[in-house]
């Protein structure tokens, strides 16, 4: 990348950015296919010859239109941060014009699709050289240093500003989740269309990055912490109320929520206490065989049935002590070696549950028919009725495990900022200097394990009793590398990083079907593209962020703070408070 | 004057390596006793022998008469706080956190106070971050509470580590060349610094390579040379000693000086 720079100059900034902005708005207005392509028209309109209906211009071709105009704003307003507005929103351009030309082209069997066949069709190529061609202009320009919109904002301003921000990342959600609509025979394009959207959706959001927006919206919500609490705990019941409000995307979102409480307790481990743990699911596992049991289903081997909270306690106490049982290594095994161990017990788990070692498993036959939850005479299965509006059924599963989520969400926390918390980072840090402080390690490592697992039992249960069906297949290996990718993607020790994490990690697969064979091709590769250019994660952990991006804590570039040289004490300073006798 | 701490006649074996024979060292309150010797005498180990990293092979730790249990952890609950040759502080923590972790031994929340955050919680966390800033304010760091470890400027670094010794409340600190790579300016203030913590009551005791800050610092000077103590007195003693001059600080200038003379006018 600097080697590429290094050809530019900044007199090119100008002309570059105006010509790539106007070139990626062109093409978006441009045919984008030469022909229908085999499953049917591609989506809003890429075929037509020339762009005649202006008005009628929708999806991605939308997206490229959006990005060019906003592009072309940028480059002449007075905005703070433009050549890192203008960097994010390059990156959209190339990102969406990438994936759609590359779509088109593999499905109309090779560049004639995009270029010349039938008819000329240049838009997806023109609009990703405008793209490029803005990328080139935001560097030709100078990066500047990041911006820092004012904070500590009267309260009302405040409040409302994360009203309108909380409400906007709801809409985002929404979108994001059903973007490209159900995959399937249905809609042969879901996947592109979603990969689409991530670009545009990324571009978006690296430029609002750019801006000092994002980071602004994050410094206000630390200040009103439980205002931002309350709100986005409404934003998330209020989903049910969008787009998104279908059975089937309820479904999804409840998976989805399992999933990340399952993450955030796999960062306590991970992210905080710094032990790998590659056998996690099997946590998860428990928590659901047992809840099953406990269920009165017909299979469960077990004859007796536990009302769901009852149930989902004892699941998480077994599971935590399981916990607690595989973190005794702990005192005698470090780093690599525990995390083999821990790979054993997964193994362990998964071989006996198939083979129904101890009867309580099912074996391959699972566990099936675990009844649905039912709280105050309503089954969380049905459809409901909420102040008139009728809410598709999966709705309530999806109510709980927002709960749930926010339940795990607040016990992380307030254990992060804590004295066991704090003793976790320690360990991390530097084991043998944590002991010399006078920390228990072996206890407080046992610690660690036991509340990540006692966490993912909690899951197991809600799991157990959404799907109805408890089978080992949902507890393999692969399952708990996509915990750990998603606390590492998310940011190590980050609570919204190991949701979001867990959000896309869980949401791509089901999005992207359609490439069947190549998912978790591209699936790897994502990983690997976002390790090697953001280390820190996606929304990472304020320490972490700190650590890699060369910042400190508040934000700063470094030197404005370390700067402050050694001024030390003349007089001999006296020590407050009393000496121990 | 009592004895806060007291080695009597430690020895410590790593298999047939003896790196320890018969050390004994006694440190009263408010003392601040040097420790030197060439490198490889045994300092460091004797300084992980009093820290229970080490069990030593015999001889006997008292602190306040009462054997030093062999755990470092509870050997720093029971008041032994040590810094590190080699700083080793918690690099992605900041600095005010550093201090709290060695602030963890003094509190007691538990995992379930900590997860629900109570009112005693509250009070007992502001008490330990109160005490935290405190301490950062007398090391000297008051203002970089917020900047994490690792970006702090070397100096900066080892009074931190001073900092989240002294947070552990001990009655004994074991400083492990405190002053290595210093400049005179930052060494001097490390001087102040040792004597302001003892003034607050607490023992110190220092290894350094740093003679000449030992013999301003310290009340009481041993020499350990090849794991075992060749002299122990005031500073004056142990500076006129010919036995520490000649294993430990070589011959003196003048004579050093005529051999050189003598070997340019051969």
């Amino acid at each position: 990348m600097t080697r590429l720079t290094s050809y530019l100059r900044p007199g090119m900034a100008l002309p570059l950015r105006v010509a790539g902005s106007v070139l990626v708005l062109v093409g978006a207005l441009l045919p984008w296919a030469t022909f229908v392509l085999n499953d049917g028209p591609y989506p809003a309109k890429s075929t037509l010859q020339f762009f005649d209906a202006p008005f009628e211009v929708g999806g991605f071709r939308l997206h490229m239109a959006l990005l060019g105009l906003a592009a072309l704003v940028v480059t002449f307003a007075p905005v703070p941060g433009r050549g890192r507005i203008l960097r994010g929103l390059g990156w959209g351009a190339v990102l969406v014009s990438a994936v759609n030309v590359l779509f088109i082209a593999y499905n109309g069997g090779g560049l004639g699709a995009v270029t010349v066949a039938d008819m000329p069709a240049f838009g997806g190529l023109v609009a990703l050289l405008g793209g490029l061609a803005v990328l080139a202009g935001a560097y030709a320009g100078g990066i500047e240093q990041p911006v820092h919109l004012p904070t500590g904002l009267n309260r009302f301003v405040a409040w409302a500003v994360l009203l309108v921000s909380f409400a906007g990342l709801l809409m985002m959600v929404a979108w994001t989740l059903t973007a490209g609509g159900q995959g399937g025979v249905a809609n042969p394009y879901a996947g592109a269309q979603f990969l689409s959207f991530l670009g545009f959706a990324g571009g978006l959001l690296a430029a609002l990055h750019g801006a000092g927006v994002l980071p602004w919206i994050s410094r206000l919500s630390e200040d009103h912490r439980p205002f931002s609490i309350v709100v986005l705990l409404g934003c998330a019941l209020a989903l049910p109320f969008t787009g998104a409000g279908t059975d089937y995307w309820m479904t999804v979102a409840a998976n989805i929520g399992v999933y990340a409480a399952t993450a955030i307790g796999l960062n306590v481990v991970v992210g905080l206490a710094g032990m790998l743990d590659i056998g996690y699911v099997a946590f998860l596992g428990i928590g659901a065989f047992v809840a099953a049991n406990l269920s009165g289903a017909v299979a469960a081997k077990v004859d007796i049935t536990l009302p769901f909270p009852v149930a989902a306690v004892i699941a998480a106490v077994v599971a935590g002590m399981f916990g607690s049982v595989v973190g005794s290594p702990t005192l005698r095994v470090r780093g690599d070696y525990l995390a083999i161990v821990t790979l054993a017990f997964g193994e362990i788990f998964v071989r006996s549950a198939q083979n129904n070692i101890g009867g309580l498993t099912g074996g391959p036959n699972a566990i099936p028919g675990v009844p649905q939850v039912s709280m105050f005479g309503t089954g969380f299965s049905e459809p409901i009725t909420l102040g008139g509006t009728k809410l598709p059924s999966g709705v309530l599963y999806y109510f709980l495990t927002v709960l749930l989520v926010a339940l795990v969400m607040g016990m992380f926390a307030n254990l992060k900022n804590s004295r066991i918390g704090r003793a976790w980072i320690a360990i991390r840090e530097d084991e043998d200097v944590a002991k010399a402080m006078g920390i228990s390690t072996g206890r407080i490592k046992i610690l660690a394990f036991t509340v990540g697992a006692t966490t993912a039992g909690l899951s197991g249960a809600v799991f157990a009793h959404k799907l109805g069906t408890v089978s080992y297949e949902s507890f393999k290996f692969l399952e708990s590398v996509t915990l750990i990718s998603a606390v590492i993607l998310g940011g190590m020790g980050s609570i919204p990083g190991a949701v979001l994490g867990a959000s896309l990690l869980f949401v791509l697969p089901e999005k992207l079907r359609e490439f069947s064979d190549y998912r978790l091709l591209l699936f790897g590769l994502a990983l690997v593209l976002i390790m090697r250019f953001r280390p820190q994660g996606l929304v990472p952990d304020r320490h972490r962020r700190a650590e890699l991006a060369g910042e400190d804590i508040e934000g700063r570039p470094l030197e404005e703070t370390v700067s402050e040289q050694a001024h030390l004490p003349t007089a001999a300073p006296v020590l407050p408070g009393e000496a121990r006798a | 004057m009592t004895a806060v701490l007291e080695a009597r006649n430690v020895t410590m074996a790593f298999g047939g390596l003896v790196a320890l024979s018969d050390v004994s060292l006694q440190l009263a309150e408010g003392q601040i006793v040097g420790l030197i010797g060439p490198n490889g005498a045994g300092k460091t180990t004797f300084f992980n022998c009093l820290t229970g990293l080490y069990t030593p092979s015999k001889g006997q730790l008292l602190l306040r008469g009462k054997r030093l249990p062999g755990d470092p952890a509870r050997v720093t609950a029971a008041g032994v706080a040590r810094t590190f040759q080699n700083i080793r502080l918690f690099p992605s923590m900041t600095a005010l956190e550093n201090v709290l972790v060695g602030r963890h031994v003094r509190m007691r929340q538990g995992p379930l106070s900590s997860l629900f955050h109570g009112p005693a919680f509250g009070r007992g966390e502001a008490a330990a971050r109160e005490r935290a800033q405190q301490l950062l304010n007398f090391v000297g760091l008051g203002k970089v509470g917020d900047v994490l470890a690792r970006n702090l400027p070397y100096g900066d670094q080892r009074r931190l580590e001073i900092a989240r010794a002294l947070a552990t409340d001990p009655s004994v600190l074991l400083l492990d060349e405190p002053t290595a790579g210093m400049n005179p300016q930052e060494t001097e203030a490390a001087r102040h610094l040792i004597f302001a913590i003892r003034d607050t009551g607490i023992a110190v005791v220092v290894i350094e390579h740093d003679t000449k800050f030992i013999f301003t610092l310290c009340d009481d000077v041993s020499v350990l040379v090849q794991g075992e103590l060749l002299v122990r007195g005031t500073p004056d003693e142990v500076r006129a000693d010919p036995r520490v001059i000649e294993a430990y600080l070589g011959k003196p200038p003048e004579e050093i000086e005529a051999e050189v003379h003598k070997g340019e006018t051969r």
